[in-house]
């Protein structure tokens, strides 16, 4: 078998098709790449922060086992990280918080079975914000995950070690949770594709909660190719659930079209808040995006979504009772190891009636069924991803365009509103700013609609003018 | 659903006084957190929350919208094939 040498910086940068196809021909071994991968992040996690703990002796085994067999598929001796909210046996599930700093979990969540079903070769688990409540991804104890781009700023999150490990090319893809954009947005920030899929699509089971109704897990990927492939596995039905939501077996990288043409697919335009207070270039490069979907035959419409004054409100009076109601049995006796910001927001908790939780929920009945009736008349939404390009690090308030906010609320203002209806969204790069950042745009579709986002995506993906070049480090 | 007009939606109430914040916690708080945290909901410096008086004032209005029968949000089902 013929063998080449291997070029770290291909390895480190290459998607996960590009890989598996390397390891189909020989050309690396599943060991080499697990090796190599260590080598570079054991170089470069003190400066990123992106990892927590590393599995090196336990991956490097599996490795060798992985190269003895026949590839099974094409996640077979890939490697990936999770962000460590994510259980996996006899591992810690630290959630990136002092209050779990020791906490061994007991069984495989469905996401950890089902990648080692596929022969993925789980290196280590991912910083994140303290349980993942934050957008900055802030971490004192762990340190905090920064921007390949630009040093003096934020990797973003709550998923950002997941995204970081990604963006300085420690693994070829991870998997985060999204509550209010928590995997999209460290993606957007990071010139990454972040796919958060319909509500319930991939199964939660084993994975610590931070508001049960807004949650979802979410993949980091390099390219919309692997983020197909990655959610062909994970997102197949947990049949350890008593009533498995998704009850689909579609193969999403074979029905991937690569297609230049868009033959007459319609595309929302939501005019009004998600084209206000954005910085210039990002208006701009949606702008670009959107036209060029056009002249691929893509039908441009405007559509309205429902007025979006009270929704950062009504996820808040949702998420904080939840997460307190899960936080409680550990309040009593190890408040001290919280974080001071997250501390604040459990007492938020504390003081939202019973009353005004139930009217939030019911308020999203309202917001679901709203863009569930959008989507009658279009196939897909189109938003910026983020704001703003990812801010710097300390940063409290940041203002855009004359609109003063918490830093964690700018980078959500576009992602958090389809945690709450639940549709299912994609952040692809739109290009870089003059800044050096990456930007992104956000491709939203119908309930169980993924595979008309990861079709407009690829197509997005396949002009080179909205591609990202990764920064040398 | 009835959408009160723009300028009823940010009425702010009056001012809410740490002590009330406090008094809430002695009569009906599960947890006894502490006075720092409490007063992050009232004078926010984090970053991370919105204040305890802006929310219960963007709560109240949203008392307002009338949604008539609808439910709360439960979860999605997919439609088999």
């Amino acid at each position: 078998m013929r063998r080449y040498r291997i070029n770290i910086n291909q390895i480190s940068y290459a998607s996960v098709a590009k890989l598996s196809a390397a390891l189909d021909a020989g050309s690396i071994t599943a060991l080499e790449l697990t090796k190599a991968l260590f080598e570079r992040a054991k170089s470069l996690n003190d400066t990123c922060k992106a990892y927590i703990e590393m599995f090196e002796t336990s991956a490097l085994n599996k490795a060798k086992k992985l190269d003895k067999i026949a590839r099974i598929g094409s996640l077979h001796g890939i490697p990936f990280g999770l962000k460590d909210l994510i259980d996996v046996k006899g591992r810690r599930t630290t959630a990136g918080s002092e209050v779990l700093k020791n906490n061994m979990a007991k069984d495989d969540a469905h996401v950890v079975e089902t990648l080692e079903n596929a022969g993925a070769n789980l290196l280590g688990k991912l910083n994140l914000h303290e349980f993942a409540y934050g957008a900055t991804g802030e971490n004192k104890l762990y340190g905090t995950p920064i921007n390949v781009f630009d040093h003096s700023r934020l990797a973003g999150g709550s998923s950002s070690g997941s995204a970081a490990a990604v963006a300085w090319g420690l693994l070829p893809f991870a998997l985060g949770t999204d509550t209010g954009g928590s995997v999209r947005v460290p993606a957007s920030l990071n010139g990454l594709v972040g796919l958060k899929p319909t509500y319930g699509k991939i199964s939660m089971r084993g994975i610590i909660p931070y508001c049960w109704t807004l949650d979802h897990v979410g993949i980091i990927a390099r390219t919309v190719e692997d983020a197909a492939l990655i959610l062909d596995v994970v997102g197949q039905p947990d049949r350890k659930k008593s009533s498995p939501i998704n009850r689909h077996k579609i193969k999403f990288s074979e029905k991937l079209n690569s297609g230049n043409h868009l033959s007459g697919i319609r595309i929302g335009i939501p005019k009004g808040f998600f084209f206000e207070n954005v910085d210039d270039e990002i208006l701009k490069a949606t702008h670009k995006v959107i036209k060029y979907l056009e002249t691929k035959g893509g039908c441009l419409c405007d559509v309205t979504l429902p007025n979006m004054d009270h929704t950062r409100t009504v996820s808040l009076t949702i998420q904080m009772p939840e997460a307190l109601s899960f936080h409680m049995p550990w309040l009593k006796d190890r408040s001290a190891a919280y974080s001071s910001d997250f501390l604040a927001g459990l007492a938020l908790g504390q003081n939202i009636l019973a009353e005004h939780y139930v009217k939030c929920k019911r308020m999203l009945t309202n917001y679901r069924d709203s863009v569930d009736q959008l989507f009658e008349d279009v196939d897909v939404i189109i938003t910026p991803s983020t704001p703003i390009i990812s801010p710097k690090l300390n940063c409290v308030n940041i203002t855009t365009k004359g609109l003063t906010e918490p830093v964690g609320n700018a980078v959500t203002r576009f992602t958090s509103f389809f945690n709450m209806t639940g549709h299912p969204a994609i952040t692809i790069p739109s290009g870089l700013h003059s800044k050096g950042l990456p930007m992104g745009v956000q491709l939203i579709g119908p309930q169980f609609g993924e595979l008309s986002l990861l079709t407009l995506g690829k197509l997005i993906e396949e002009n080179h003018d909205f591609n990202i070049q990764k920064p040398s480090i | 659903m009835k959408v009160p007009k723009r300028q009823e939606i940010y009425k702010p109430l009056k001012a809410t006084k740490f002590e009330i914040i406090q008094g809430i916690r002695e009569i009906f708080a599960s947890h006894d957190f502490s006075d720092e945290d409490l007063l992050e909901l009232v004078d926010p410096k984090l970053g991370v929350i919105t204040s305890f008086n802006d929310l219960m004032s963007q709560l109240e209005n949203l008392r307002k919208i009338d949604l008539g029968q609808t439910p709360p949000a439960l979860g999605i089902e997919e439609i088999s094939d």
